[in-house]
C-alpha cells in the first residue's frame, strides 16, 4: 500500500511541473501588453512611455520568459502568486479567502450530494426496472437538464422573495447556505446517483452474492457485503466531486453573490488581471490532482486489484 | 447490429419522441428563416416588453423584438454550434483513442500522459482560462470546448478499441498480415462507434448547458445574436418585474437538454439490452474515474 | 482481509461524516459572530448599507483603485468644488500670488486624522510629497507636473510653489484623489506608491472592517470637526448582480443604492418604481451631471469613422427621444451638446443635428457611400459601410441603446457591430486608439469643461478621437491655450471656440444626459449630491425621528 501511495504522488508531481508551465504560457500568449493592462486596471487615467517602461521593470516584464517562468513557479510553491493588477494586493490574500469560502460550499454541496446520490441510487438499484426506478431515472433527466443558474434563479424567486424564508444573496449564516447547496446537489445528484446505482446494480448480480445466498448466508449479512462494496463507489465519487464543484460553482455563486472563486475569477477574467487567473487555474488544477490522487489512493486501498494498475 | 440498434430504438416510445423533438430542433434551427414569423433582430421600442399576442406568440423583449423568431434563431449558437464544436472534439478523440487502443506501446503511452494532463484541468475552469485570454465570445467559447474535451473522449474510446482489439477475428486479421489502416477502419471503428455514439450523445447535453451558462455570464455570443443563456442573461435584468421572461428560453433549454439526455440513455439500453446484467461490470468500472471527470454541467 | 478493508471503509466514512459535522459547526458559530457585527435587517437600526457592485478596493487614496465613494467618505481635499465654485474644506482660506505660481493655504486647526495624529501643515507636506514622488501616475493631472515644491511657513499654514501659472489647480486640488490626506502614520518611508500601513483620513467616517468581497463597514467620526455625522454607519456590501441588489432592498438586506462610480446602472427603472411604490424607498436624482456619448475615432485609417459626414449621419439616426422615453423612462433628457447648458463655459449656441434619417441618409449619399441595388449596407470603392461599436458590460442600459443604435444606423444603410467588454478592456481601446466608436461618459461637473477638454489632447483619452480632425492643431493650440489663460472673457471665447470645433466635427456624439440616482429610505432626510458624480454627502444625511 505504502509503495502505491508513493507512486501515485510522484506521478502527480510532474503533471503538476506541466499544468503550471502550461497556465504560465497561456497567460503570456495573450497579445495584451501586461503592463499596460496593470496600470489600466489600477484606473490610471494617463500612461506615459516612460511611465511603461518603469512598470515593465518593476514587474520584470524584461527578463526572458523561461527565467520569468522559474521565478514565477517557485514563489507559487511559497503561495506567492505575485499581485493582483487590479488591487496591487498579493492575489493570495484575496484568492486564499475566496477559496475557503468556496471550499464550504463544495464540502456541505458534495455532502448532500453524496446523501442523496447513496440513498436514490440505492433505492433504484433494489427497485431495477420497476415504476419507482424509472420514474426516479426520469425525473433526474429533468433535472440534470436544468441549468443550474435558471434553478437558482426560479428558488430565488420562490423561496426568497415570495416566501421570505431565506436570505436571497451573500454569506452570512447557515440559512445563507441552503439556496446553493440545494441548487448544485440537484444538479449533480441527478448525474451521481446513477453511478451509485449501477455500482450496486453490479454488485447484486455478482457471483459472490449468488454464491453466499445460494450457502445460506442470512440476507443480513448480504446486504453488508452490498453496502461495503458500493461504498467504495460513493467514496470515489465523493473525492471526484469535490474538485468538479470547486470549478463549476462559478454560475451558482454568481446568482447567490457568494464570495467565492468563481466571482473573483469572472472579474479578473472581465478586467484582465492575469496573475490572478493565472493562480485561480493553477490552484484548481493543483486541487484536481489533489484530490484524484486522493480518490485513486482510497479505491486502491479498497480494493488491492487496482493496486497494480499503476 | 445496425437494425437490433434501431429496432431496439424504436420500440422504446420515450426515445422515439425524444428524437423527434431533437430532430425538430435541429431542422427549427437550421430553417430558422422559414419557421420564425418575423425578424429576430427587428427593434420597435414601442413594444418593449410587450406581453404575448397573436402577432408575437411570445410576446417582445426589451427592445421589443419577437421572442418566439429569438428563440428559433437562438437554436443556431445554442444547439447547432454545440454539435459542430462536439463533432469535432469527438473526430479528434475518436481519432486519438483509435490509434492509442490500437498500436499500443509508445504511441498509446504518449498519448494518453497527454490525455492525463488534459484531463487534469478542470474543465470549467479552462474553458474560463481561454475565454480570459483570448475573449469573451462564442467562438472561442466553442474553441474552448474542442481543445478541452477532446482528452475525455480519447480516454474513453481507447478503453473500448482495447476491449474490441482482443476479438479473435481481429487478431485473426493482424496475423493474416492486413494492413492496420484497413482492420481499424472495416473491424474496429464499426465495433466502437456505437460507444462514441453514447459518449458524444452523453456530453451533449451538458454543453449545450455549458455554453448557455458562459453566455448567462456574459462571455459568449455577443448582441444582437440571438441565444439562449444570452437571452436568459437579458431577462435577468428584469428578473423580478417580468418573471415571465425567464420561462421561454429557460424551458427551451431544459426541453433540448432533456431530450437529449433521454435519447442518449435510450441509446445506451438499445445498444446493450443486458446491460443490467454482470457483463456490464467491467465497462462500468473500468471506465468510472475517466467518465466521473468528464461530467460537468452549468 | 475482507474485514481489514470493511473497517477501513467504515473508519473513511465516519471520518468524512466527522469532518463535515465539524464544518457545519465550525460555520455556524463563525457565522454567528459575523451576525453580530452585521445586523440583517440594515432598516431596524438608524444606518445605511448601500449595494455596490464591486469591493471597495484598496483604500490608499493616493492610488486609483479604491472605490471613490469610499474614499470620499474617510479622506478630504483642502478644497471643496461646490455649485458656487471652490469653498474650504481643509484650508479655511488661501491666497494666490499675483503671478498664480504661489498658493498659500492657511489650515483648519481642529482637525485630528483617525489616529487622533494633528492635521497641520506637515501632514500637508508630507502627503503632496508622497503623491509628487508617484508623480508618472497624476500625469493626468496637469498639476501634478506643476508642483514645484511645498513648504511649510508655519504649523497651520503651507505653500505650494508652481512652475508655471495653472487656472485649474484649485480645481484639481478639490478632486477625490490624489491631493487628499492620510495620517502620516500610514506612509510607508514617507510614500504611499507601494501601498500605506492604513487607511486614517480626516473625514466624517472610518473604515472600521473590511472583509474582501463582501461587505465594508464605516463608522461616524465622532471627532469629525463638521460636526458628528448623524448616519453611524455605512456599510458598503459587495452585490455584482442588478437583480440581487432589487431583492435585497426589498427584503432590506441593503437599503440604499446609488449610480455608482464606474457609471454603471445595477437597476433597471421599472424596478426602482416598483421599490417607490411600496412606500419604503425614494428615489432621489441629481441635476444631470455628465453626458453620455458615442465616442468617434477620426484618427483610425480606414475606419468609415474618419468620414465627419459619416459621423454627422450617425448623429442624425439616432433618436434620442426614443432613447429618453422607452430606455430610461423619462429619467434622463436627450442631449444634443457634448456639454449639457448648465456646465461652466458651455452655454454656446452650436448647431441643431435633429433626429431625421432621411437627411443622414443624404449626407451619406453625399460623401459618396451608396446603396447598392439589393444591398442592406452601403459601400464606398468596394468598402462596406461597417464599424464596432464597443460598450461596457456591466451596463445593462448601455447594452440596450447599443443594441438599438445598431438597429437605428442599420435602417440607414451602416452596419454596426456591437461589443460589450469590462471597463477597463474599454479604456484600453480609447487609448490605443483599437476602436471605431464607443460608448463613453463625460467626467462630471467637478471635471467638466476642464479635464473633459484636457483629455482631447491626453494620448490615453481622446487623442484618437481628434487627432483625424481637419482642425486638429488648431484645436489643441487652444486648449494648450485656455489652461493658462487667467482672463476670464479670454478663456469663454477659447473654450467656444474648443467647443464648437468638437461639434462641428462630431467627433463625440451625445446621447442623454446623465445623472445621480440614488434609492433611500423613505425616512432618510436631506439626500443631496456633490459637483462629481463619483462621491455623496452621506454626513449631511439623517433619519427622520418622527417615523
Amino acid at each position: 500500500m505504502g509503495s502505491y501511495i508513493s507512486r501515485r504522488i510522484a506521478l502527480s508531481i510532474p503533471l503538476l511541473a506541466v499544468i503550471s508551465f502550461l497556465t504560465f504560457l497561456l497567460v503570456n500568449l495573450s497579445p495584451l501588453d501586461p503592463a499596460e493592462v496593470v496600470l489600466q486596471a489600477q484606473g490610471v487615467p494617463m500612461i506615459t512611455d516612460e511611465l511603461l517602461t518603469q512598470t515593465k521593470q518593476e514587474l520584470g516584464l524584461d527578463r526572458p520568459f523561461l527565467i520569468r517562468y522559474w521565478h514565477w513557479a517557485l514563489s507559487c510553491l511559497q503561495l506567492d502568486f505575485g499581485h493582483s493588477y487590479v488591487t496591487g494586493q498579493p492575489v493570495w490574500s484575496q484568492l486564499g479567502p475566496a477559496f475557503l469560502h468556496t471550499f464550504k460550499l463544495t464540502i456541505v454541496s458534495a455532502a448532500c450530494m453524496i446523501f442523496f446520490s447513496i440513498v436514490l441510487g440505492v433505492i433504484c438499484a433494489w427497485r431495477e426496472g420497476k415504476l419507482l426506478d424509472r420514474s426516479v431515472r426520469g425525473i433526474s433527466f429533468f433535472l440534470t437538464a436544468i441549468p443550474s443558474y435558471w434553478l437558482g434563479a426560479m428558488l430565488v424567486w420562490l423561496v426568497a422573495v415570495k416566501l421570505d424564508w431565506l436570505p436571497t444573496s451573500g454569506m452570512e449564516s447557515y440559512r445563507s447556505y441552503i439556496l446553493p447547496v440545494m441548487v448544485l446537489t440537484i444538479s449533480y445528484a441527478s448525474i451521481y446517483f446513477r453511478f451509485v446505482r449501477s455500482a450496486m446494480i453490479s454488485n447484486l448480480n455478482a457471483d459472490y452474492v449468488l454464491y453466499a445466498r445460494a450457502c445460506g448466508l442470512p440476507e443480513k449479512k448480504v446486504t453488508v457485503h452490498l453496502l461495503r462494496n458500493s461504498l467504495q463507489v460513493a467514496i470515489s465519487v465523493f473525492c471526484m466531486a469535490i474538485p468538479v464543484l470547486l470549478g463549476s460553482t462559478v454560475v451558482v455563486e454568481n446568482i447567490f453573490a457568494w464570495p467565492g472563486l468563481g466571482s473573483l475569477t469572472v472579474n479578473a477574467i472581465l478586467s484582465r488581471d492575469f496573475p490572478m487567473i493565472q493562480a485561480y487555474v493553477l490552484v484548481l488544477a493543483a486541487a484536481f490532482v489533489v484530490f484524484n490522487a486522493l480518490a485513486d489512493v482510497l479505491q486502491a486501498a479498497m480494493n488491492p486489484k487496482l493496486r497494480k494498475d499503476l | 447490429m445496425k437494425m437490433r440498434l434501431l429496432t431496439n430504438l424504436l420500440q422504446d416510445k420515450l426515445a422515439v419522441l425524444s428524437l423527434a423533438v431533437i430532430g425538430l430542433i435541429l431542422a427549427a434551427g437550421a430553417m430558422a428563416p422559414v419557421f420564425a414569423p418575423h425578424d429576430p433582430n427587428a427593434v420597435n421600442m414601442d413594444l418593449r416588453y410587450a406581453g404575448a399576442s397573436w402577432h408575437y406568440l411570445l410576446g417582445n423583449d426589451h427592445l421589443g423584438r419577437c421572442i418566439l423568431s429569438r428563440l428559433i434563431y437562438g437554436i443556431r449558437p445554442s444547439v447547432l454550434g454545440v454539435l459542430a464544436a462536439l463533432f469535432v472534439s469527438v473526430a479528434l478523440g475518436a481519432f486519438l483513442g483509435l490509434v492509442a487502443g490500437y498500436f499500443k506501446g509508445k504511441t498509446d503511452a504518449v498519448i494518453m500522459r497527454v490525455c492525463d494532463i488534459m484531463l487534469s484541468f478542470p474543465g470549467y475552469v479552462m474553458t474560463l482560462a481561454i475565454v480570459g485570454i483570448l475573449g469573451v465570445g462564442l467562438g472561442n467559447i466553442l474553441l474552448a470546448f474542442m481543445l478541452l474535451k477532446w482528452a475525455w473522449f480519447a480516454r474513453i474510446i481507447r478503453a473500448s478499441v482495447l476491449q474490441a482489439a482482443e476479438a479473435d477475428y481481429i487478431k485473426f486479421a493482424r496475423i493474416t498480415g492486413v494492413p492496420s489502416i484497413t482492420i481499424l477502419l472495416r473491424h474496429v471503428v464499426p465495433v466502437v462507434s456505437a460507444d462514441i455514439a453514447v459518449v458524444a450523445s452523453s456530453s451533449f447535453g451538458s454543453m449545450i448547458l455549458q455554453l448557455s451558462g458562459f453566455s448567462f455570464l456574459g462571455l459568449g455570443v455577443q448582441a444582437p445574436n440571438a441565444e439562449w443563456g444570452m437571452m436568459l442573461n437579458e431577462a435577468r435584468d428584469v428578473m423580478f418585474s417580468r418573471p415571465e421572461l425567464m420561462l421561454a428560453p429557460g424551458l427551451a433549454i431544459v426541453l433540448t437538454v432533456s431530450a437529449v439526455n433521454f435519447m442518449s440513455d435510450a441509446l445506451q439500453t438499445a445498444l446493450d439490452p443486458t446491460l443490467s446484467k454482470t457483463n456490464r461490470k467491467f465497462r462500468e468500472q473500468a471506465s468510472l474515474p475517466v467518465k466521473l471527470r468528464g461530467k460537468e454541467v452549468a | 482481509m475482507k474485514r481489514m478493508r470493511f473497517k477501513f471503509s467504515l473508519a473513511i466514512m465516519l471520518g468524512l461524516t466527522l469532518l463535515l459535522a465539524g464544518c457545519g459547526d465550525g460555520n455556524g458559530a463563525e457565522n454567528g459572530a459575523e451576525n453580530g457585527t452585521e445586523s440583517s435587517r440594515a432598516e431596524a437600526s438608524e444606518e445605511l448599507v448601500y449595494a455596490s457592485t464591486k469591493d471597495i478596493l484598496d483604500m490608499n487614496p493616493h492610488l486609483y483603485a479604491g472605490s471613490m465613494p469610499a474614499q470620499g467618505m474617510v479622506y478630504e481635499s483642502l478644497v471643496e468644488n461646490t455649485k458656487d465654485g471652490i469653498k474650504p474644506l481643509l484650508a479655511e482660506s488661501w491666497e494666490i500670488s499675483e503671478d498664480g505660481k504661489v498658493y498659500t493655504f492657511h489650515l483648519r486647526q481642529d482637525v485630528k486624522f483617525h489616529d487622533g495624529e494633528p492635521f497641520n501643515a506637515e501632514a500637508v507636506k508630507q502627503n503632496i510629497e508622497a503623491v509628487q514622488h508617484n508623480a508618472a501616475k497624476h500625469s493626468w493631472i496637469k498639476l501634478s507636473t506643476k508642483i514645484v515644491s511645498s513648504n511649510v511657513i508655519d504649523e497651520y499654514t503651507v505653500q505650494f510653489v508652481l512652475s508655471e501659472a495653472y487656472y485649474p489647480a484649485l480645481t484639481e486640488l478639490s478632486m477625490t484623489r490624489p491631493y487628499v490626506f492620510i495620517s502620516p502614520n500610514d506612509l510607508i518611508n514617507g510614500d504611499s506608491k507601494d501601498g500605506v500601513s492604513g487607511y486614517n483620513g480626516t473625514g466624517p467616517y472610518k473604515l472600521k472592517e473590511h472583509k474582501v468581497e463582501q461587505y465594508a463597514v464605516f463608522e461616524a467620526n465622532e471627532q469629525y470637526w463638521g460636526g458628528a455625522p448623524k448616519v453611524k454607519r455605512i456599510t458598503a456590501k459587495v452585490l455584482p448582480e442588478g437583480e440581487t441588489t432589487f431583492l435585497a432592498l426589498q427584503k432590506g438586506e441593503v437599503n440604499f443604492v446609488f449610480t455608482d462610480d464606474r457609471g454603471t446602472d445595477s437597476l433597471d427603472v421599472e424596478a426602482m418604481n416598483q421599490l417607490v411604490d411600496s412606500g419604503d424607498y425614494q428615489l432621489v436624482r441629481s441635476e444631470p451631471m455628465n453626458t453620455k456619448m458615442i465616442v468617434a475615432n477620426s484618427s483610425k485609417q480606414g475606419s468609415p469613422a474618419q468620414d465627419t459626414k459619416v459621423r454627422e449621419a450617425i448623429w442624425h439616426a439616432i433618436d434620442r427621444e426614443t432613447i429618453s422615453k422607452q430606455i430610461f423612462a423619462g429619467t434622463e433628457a436627450p442631449a444634443n451638446t457634448l456639454f449639457s447648458s448648465n456646465v461652466n463655459y458651455a452655454n454656446v449656441p452650436m448647431k441643431e443635428r435633429a433626429y431625421d434619417p432621411e437627411a443622414a441618409k443624404r449626407l451619406l449619399d453625399e460623401a459618396g457611400w451608396i446603396l447598392a441595388e439589393g444591398e442592406a449596407v452601403r459601400a464606398k470603392d468596394g468598402q462596406k459601410l461597417a464599424m464596432k461599436l464597443y460598450y461596457d458590460v456591466n451596463s445593462g442600459s448601455q447594452k440596450t441603446e447599443a443594441e438599438f443604435i445598431q438597429h437605428a444606423v442599420g435602417q440607414i444603410g451602416m452596419q454596426l457591430e456591437v461589443i460589450g467588454e469590462e471597463s477597463t478592456s474599454i479604456a484600453n481601446r480609447r487609448s490605443t486608439g483599437d476602436y471605431d466608436l464607443l460608448m463613453n461618459q463625460t467626467w462630471g461637473l467637478a471635471y467638466d469643461p476642464q479635464s473633459t477638454i484636457a483629455a482631447f489632447t491626453s494620448e490615453t483619452s481622446y487623442r484618437h478621437t481628434t487627432s483625424g480632425i481637419a482642425r486638429a492643431e488648431e484645436l489643441y493650440g487652444k486648449i494648450d491655450e485656455v489652461m493658462v489663460a487667467s482672463d476670464e472673457t479670454q478663456r469663454a471665447a477659447l473654450y467656444k471656440d474648443i467647443l464648437t470645433i468638437v461639434h462641428d466635427e462630431a467627433v463625440f456624439i451625445p446621447l442623454t444626459n446623465g445623472s445621480v440616482t440614488v434609492i433611500a429610505p423613505a425616512n432618510l432626510q436631506d439626500v443631496s449630491f456633490k459637483q462629481t458624480q463619483f462621491e455623496l454627502p452621506f454626513e449631511q444625511m439623517h433619519f427622520d425621528a418622527s417615523e
